[in-house]
C-alpha cells in the first residue's frame, strides 16, 4: 500500500517534469521576437541576408521545431546544456557562477524572516486581541503592500544616499582586490541592504501562517489538556502549541526556497545584484532560448524537490499526516 | 539537520561579521620615531680645586615627531557605470553600438580618427593619399606604433585585417570593407587599397573599423566564440579583467603612440538599471554615467554639489514610423497633415524639458554641415486640418475620427514600455494626431516584439508588421549623412535601412548616384535634393534629436571632450589634450 503510493507519487513528479520541459521548450519559441539581435551580437541590420541567415543555421534554429525539439531532449539527456546566444558562455559556468549569489540573499533572508516570523506570529497568537496583538497584525499587512522595488529604493536613499554607510550595488567592491576575511567582510557588506529587503518581504508571509496555524492550535483540546496537567506556561507555548502550528509554514519556507533558484528580479535589479534573476530577465528580453530553457529547467526542480522535501517533513511535524 | 543548523549559523554569523566591519575613521598621522642624537654641551666642573669648563660630547636617545614617508603615488583610477554586458570586449563580441563600440575603441585603434568636430584624421594612418577617380587609396603608417604585447604594427596587420573581416561577416566591420577590392603592401608601413568602385564617407567608415593583429587572429576561423587569452590591440588601454555582468578593469597602456593617456585604470561596473547608477554616482562609488542623463536627471544631478553634466546636441533620433505601403499612410496629405499636426517644439519642452532640438522633417541635423537650411519645420494643425478637408477626408459620422475611403483613420501606434521618453512622446503625438481627427491608439510593447514587428529578421525584404510605431536610430546613421541613401532607397539591396516601405524614383536616382559620388559640393547638392523630397513625402517623421547629457565628478576627472553629436564617452576624452587631433 505504502510502496504503491510512493511509486504513484515518483510517476506524478516525473509526468510533470516532462511537461515543464516541453514547455521550457515550446513557450520561448511561441514568443514574437527574434533571437537574431543577440546572436549577432550588434547590428544585425548592417549583415547581409547570407550572413543572417547562417548565424541562424549554427544555433540550430532553421530547422523545423519538431527537429529542434527531438534534438533539444537529446542534448539535454546528455547534460549539454550549451551556450548563451548573449555572453557565449557555457550555460552551465553562467548558471554556476550566479547561483551561489542568489541562494546566498534568499537562504540569509529565508532563515531570518522565519525565525523573526515564526517568533512574532507565536507572539501575537498568544496575546490574541491585545494591542500588540493588533499593533503586530497592522503593521505586517502594511509591510505585505509595500512593492519590493519601492522599499529596495527607499533603503537605497536612506542608508546609501543619505547616511553613505552602505553600498548600493553589486556584490562586491569592483577592482578592490580584496582577498580573505577582507573580501567575505566586503560581500557581507554589499549583501546587507538586499537580504534586509528581502527578509523585510519575506516576513510577513511567515508571521501570517505562524499566527493563524498557533491561534487555531491554542483553541483545541490538548491544548487544554496540557494546561490543566498544569505544564508551565512557556511549556504550552513551546512545546505543545508551538511545535504543532509548524508544518505549514514549513511548507512556506520551503516553497520559498524552491522559488528563490529562480531568483528575485527586482531586488537584484535595484541593487544591481549578480544573480539568477537577472540572467533570467535579460534571457527572456532577448529571446536567449538556451539560457531560457536551462534556467527554468532548474527552477522547475528545485520546486519539484523543494515540494518533495516539504512531504518528507510533514509526518515528523505532524505524526498523523503519517503514511498517508 | 545538525549540518542545516550549522549552515543557519554560518549565514547569520556571516551577517553578523560583516555588519560589524569597522568604518573608516580618518586620523591625523605622524610618527613618533627614536633618534640618536650627538651633541656638545659645556660642562664646568671642579678639578684639583680649580673651576675648570670644558666642552664634551654626549650621545643620547631621544623621541621626535617625523613626518610620514610620502606613499608612492596611487594609480590614479576612473569609475564608470554601464548598463549591459559587453562579453569579452573584442571586434566580434562586444554587444552594444553605444557604449561597446567605445569602449571597444579604448583597446584597439583606427586607421583614422575622429576629431571632435566629427572629422577623420590621421591616427594609425598618418597620411591618405586617395586617386583622382577614387579608386586607389595609398595610406602611409605611423612606424612607431606596437601591439599590446610589444610586435610592431605594420601594413600586414591591415591588410590581413581587411581580408579578415571580408571573409569572416561582422555587421559593421565587414560592410565598412566591402568596398576594398584586395589590398597591396609596399613595405612595412605603405599600404594600398585597390577599391571596387569609388566610395564616398570610406574616411568615416575607416575611423570606425578597429585594427587586428595578424599574430594573434590568425588562424582564428570561429570569431564569434573563439576565447581569446587576452585582447591585444594597439589602443591606449588594455583590458585586464573582466567579470562578466559585473564588471571590467582596462590598464592604460602606457606607451601609447599618441602620448600616455591620463588615467592609469578604468573601471566599468555594470549596473542593473539607470536609477541604480545615479544613486552609485551621487554617493561618488562611480565617477561618471557613461549612459545619457535623462532629462529629470539633469536638474538633480547638476544640483550636487561636485557633479558636472556635459551637454550637446547628438545625433540621435527619436522618430515615427509607418508602413507607408498601407492605409491610410499610403496617402500623401494624411502623411503631410500628421507632419503638420505634431508640435515639436511642445515635445521637446514636455517630455525633454528643453534637452533636445526639434527634428527636421528633411532628415539631416541642423548642426551638420550637409544640412539644407530650406527646410522648415512648421507646426500648423490649421494647415493640417484644411489639407484633410480638401482632400475630402472628413468626419462624416461627427465621432470625431475623419473616414479615409470609408473607414475611419485609426490605427495602432507602437512603443516600447521600458523607454518612458518614447512612451511619453508617443502619448503626447497621439493627443495632437487626435486634434486634427485621426486616432492613433498607443500600445506598449516589450522590446523584441517591437523590433520584430518593425524590422522582421532585420531584413527588410521581408516585409513590416505594424502600422505606426516609435522609432529611433543610433548616432553612426545619423553623424555620417551620406548614409542617407540606405534609409529611402526602395530596393532592399540599397535600402537595406527603409523601415516604412518607401518608395519614390526620384530619391531612388538620387540615392543611387550618392552611393558613387566623391565630390563634396555635388554631395551637398544630392542631399540637398533629397532632404527637400524626404520633408515633403514623408517616409517617416522625425519628431526630435535628443541632447546628450553625462554626468561626472569634475574633482576627479575633468578631461571630458564632447564630440559633436557623439557624446563625451571616447577614446579622445583619455588622451592629453595635446594627443587629441
Amino acid at each position: 500500500m505504502l510502496s504503491e503510493s510512493r511509486g504513484g507519487r515518483a510517476f506524478q513528479y516525473l509526468f510533470v517534469l516532462v511537461v515543464a520541459i516541453s514547455l521550457n521548450f515550446f513557450l520561448p519559441r511561441m514568443m514574437p521576437g527574434n533571437p537574431l539581435a543577440l546572436l549577432a551580437g550588434v547590428d544585425p541590420g548592417l549583415m547581409s541576408p547570407e550572413g543572417r541567415a547562417e548565424l541562424m543555421a549554427e544555433a540550430g534554429l532553421d530547422r523545423s521545431l519538431p527537429e529542434q525539439y527531438i534534438s533539444y531532449w537529446g542534448d539535454l539527456l546528455q547534460g549539454d546544456f550549451g551556450y548563451s546566444y548573449r555572453q557565449k558562455e557555457p550555460i552551465v559556468d553562467l548558471i554556476l557562477s550566479r547561483l551561489p549569489y542568489t541562494l546566498f540573499l534568499a537562504g540569509a533572508s529565508l532563515v531570518i524572516a522565519a525565525l523573526v516570523g515564526i517568533a512574532a506570529g507565536a507572539y501575537s497568537a498568544w496575546k490574541r486581541a491585545s494591542m500588540r496583538d493588533v499593533g503586530l497584525l497592522w503593521s505586517m499587512i502594511t509591510i505585505n503592500s509595500l512593492p519590493s522595488f519601492w522599499l529596495g529604493m527607499l533603503l537605497i536613499a536612506i542608508v546609501s544616499v543619505r547616511f553613505g554607510w552602505l553600498p548600493s550595488f553589486g556584490a562586491e567592491t569592483p577592482a578592490a582586490g580584496y582577498e580573505g576575511l577582507e573580501r567575505i567582510g566586503d560581500i557581507g557588506k554589499h549583501a546587507i541592504l538586499p537580504v534586509l529587503t528581502l527578509t523585510v518581504l519575506t516576513i510577513p508571509a511567515v508571521y501570517l501562517t505562524t499566527r493563524y496555524t498557533m491561534l487555531s492550535v491554542l483553541g483545541s483540546d490538548f491544548i487544554r489538556t496540557a494546561r490543566a496537567k498544569g505544564a508551565g506556561e512557556s511549556r504550552v507555548l513551546f512545546a505543545h502549541a508551538l511545535r504543532n502550528s509548524l508544518a505549514p509554514v514549513v511548507t512556506i519556507l520551503a516553497l520559498r526556497l524552491g522559488f528563490a533558484f529562480g531568483g528575485t528580479v527586482i531586488i537584484e535589479t535595484v541593487y544591481s545584484y549578480p544573480g539568477i534573476g537577472r540572467l533570467m530577465f535579460e534571457a527572456v528580453g532577448g529571446r536567449d532560448f538556451p539560457v531560457m530553457q536551462a534556467g527554468f529547467l532548474m527552477i522547475t526542480i528545485a520546486v519539484l524537490l523543494m515540494n518533495l522535501l516539504a512531504d518528507f517533513l510533514y509526518p515528523f511535524l505532524d505524526p498523523r499526516t503519517k503514511g498517508q | 539537520m545538525k549540518k542545516f543548523y550549522l549552515l543557519i549559523a554560518l549565514m547569520v554569523g556571516l551577517l553578523v561579521l560583516a555588519a560589524c566591519q569597522p568604518e573608516e575613521v580618518q586620523v591625523e598621522v605622524t610618527r613618533v620615531v627614536t633618534e640618536t642624537v650627538t651633541e656638545s654641551v659645556e660642562v664646568t666642573r671642579v678639578v684639583e680645586g680649580e673651576v675648570v669648563t670644558e666642552e664634551i660630547e654626549v650621545t643620547r636617545i631621544v623621541e621626535v615627531e617625523a613626518p610620514v614617508p610620502e606613499e608612492p603615488m596611487e594609480p590614479t583610477s576612473l569609475r564608470m557605470a554601464i548598463l549591459d554586458t559587453e562579453n569579452s570586449l573584442n571586434p566580434y563580441t562586444y554587444r552594444s553600438g553605444y557604449p561597446g563600440w567605445n569602449m571597444l575603441l579604448l583597446q584597439y585603434d583606427t586607421l583614422l580618427q575622429l576629431d571632435t568636430d566629427g572629422v577623420p584624421q590621421p591616427w594609425l594612418a598618418s597620411e591618405m593619399d586617395v586617386s583622382d577617380d577614387g579608386m586607389t587609396i595609398t595610406f602611409t603608417l605611423r612606424d612607431d606604433v606596437t601591439w599590446h604585447d610589444g610586435e610592431p604594427f605594420t601594413a600586414e596587420d591591415v591588410k590581413f585585417t581587411i581580408e579578415y573581416y571580408l571573409e569572416f561577416e561582422h555587421g559593421r566591420w565587414t560592410r565598412n570593407s566591402r568596398p576594398v577590392e584586395s589590398v597591396e603592401t609596399d613595405g612595412d608601413y605603405t599600404v594600398i587599397f585597390n577599391m571596387a568602385s569609388a566610395t564616398p564617407g570610406f574616411e568615416l567608415q575607416l575611423a570606425e573599423t578597429p585594427m587586428l593583429p595578424q599574430h594573434v587572429w590568425e588562424g582564428v576561423d570561429d570569431p564569434d566564440n573563439h576565447v581569446f587569452e587576452e585582447n591585444i590591440g594597439t589602443g591606449p588601454y588594455k583590458l585586464v579583467e573582466t567579470v562578466l555582468d559585473q564588471f571590467y578593469v582596462m590598464e592604460v597602456n602606457e606607451d601609447y603612440f599618441a602620448g600616455k593617456p591620463q588615467r592609469d585604470e578604468l573601471v566599468f561596473v555594470q549596473f542593473a538599471d539607470t536609477a541604480g547608477s545615479l544613486a552609485a554616482l551621487r554617493t561618488n562609488a562611480v565617477d561618471m554615467i557613461v549612459t545619457r542623463a535623462t532629462p529629470e536627471q539633469i536638474n538633480i544631478l547638476s544640483g550636487v554639489e561636485g557633479i558636472d553634466v556635459a551637454q550637446g546636441p547628438e545625433f540621435t533620433t527619436d522618430m515615427i514610423n509607418y508602413d507607408v505601403e498601407r492605409a491610410p499612410f499610403n496617402n500623401k496629405t494624411v502623411r503631410q497633415a500628421m507632419n503638420l499636426a505634431i508640435n515639436r517644439q511642445d515635445l521637446v519642452d514636455t517630455v525633454y524639458l528643453g534637452a533636445a532640438s526639434p527634428g527636421s522633417p528633411g532628415w539631416i541635423h541642423p548642426a551638420s554641415p550637409m544640412f539644407n537650411d530650406a527646410i522648415e519645420t512648421t507646426y500648423d494643425p490649421d494647415a493640417a486640418i484644411a489639407l484633410l478637408e480638401e482632400a475630402g477626408i472628413t468626419d462624416s459620422d461627427g465621432d470625431g475620427i475623419r473616414e479615409l475611403d470609408g473607414s475611419p483613420i485609426s490605427f495602432e501606434f507602437l512603443a516600447v514600455g521600458t523607454n518612458a521618453l518614447r512612451l511619453r512622446l508617443a502619448e503626447l503625438a497621439s493627443e495632437m494626431l487626435g486634434e486634427i481627427g485621426i486616432e492613433a491608439v498607443v500600445t506598449s510593447v516589450e522590446t523584441s516584439t517591437w523590433e520584430e514587428a518593425v524590422w522582421p529578421g532585420f531584413d527588410v525584404s521581408q516585409g513590416r508588421n505594424y502600422e505606426m510605431s516609435m522609432w529611433g536610430w543610433s548616432s553612426p546613421v545619423q553623424a555620417n549623412p551620406l548614409r542617407m541613401w540606405q534609409l529611402l532607397h526602395s530596393s532592399p539591396d540599397f535600402g537595406f535601412l527603409n523601415l516604412t516601405g518607401f518608395a519614390n524614383e526620384r530619391a531612388d536616382e538620387l540615392s543611387e548616384a550618392l552611393t558613387t559620388e566623391i565630390d563634396p559640393a555635388a554631395q551637398a547638392e544630392i542631399l540637398g535634393e533629397l532632404q527637400e523630397i524626404t520633408a515633403d513625402e514623408l517616409p517617416f517623421i522625425l519628431l526630435l534629436y535628443p541632447d546628450g547629457a553625462y554626468a561626472y565628478w569634475s574633482g576627479v576627472y575633468d578631461g571630458w571632450a564632447f564630440m559633436n553629436g557623439q557624446g563625451v564617452f571616447h577614446k579622445l576624452s583619455f588622451l592629453p589634450e595635446e594627443a587629441r587631433p
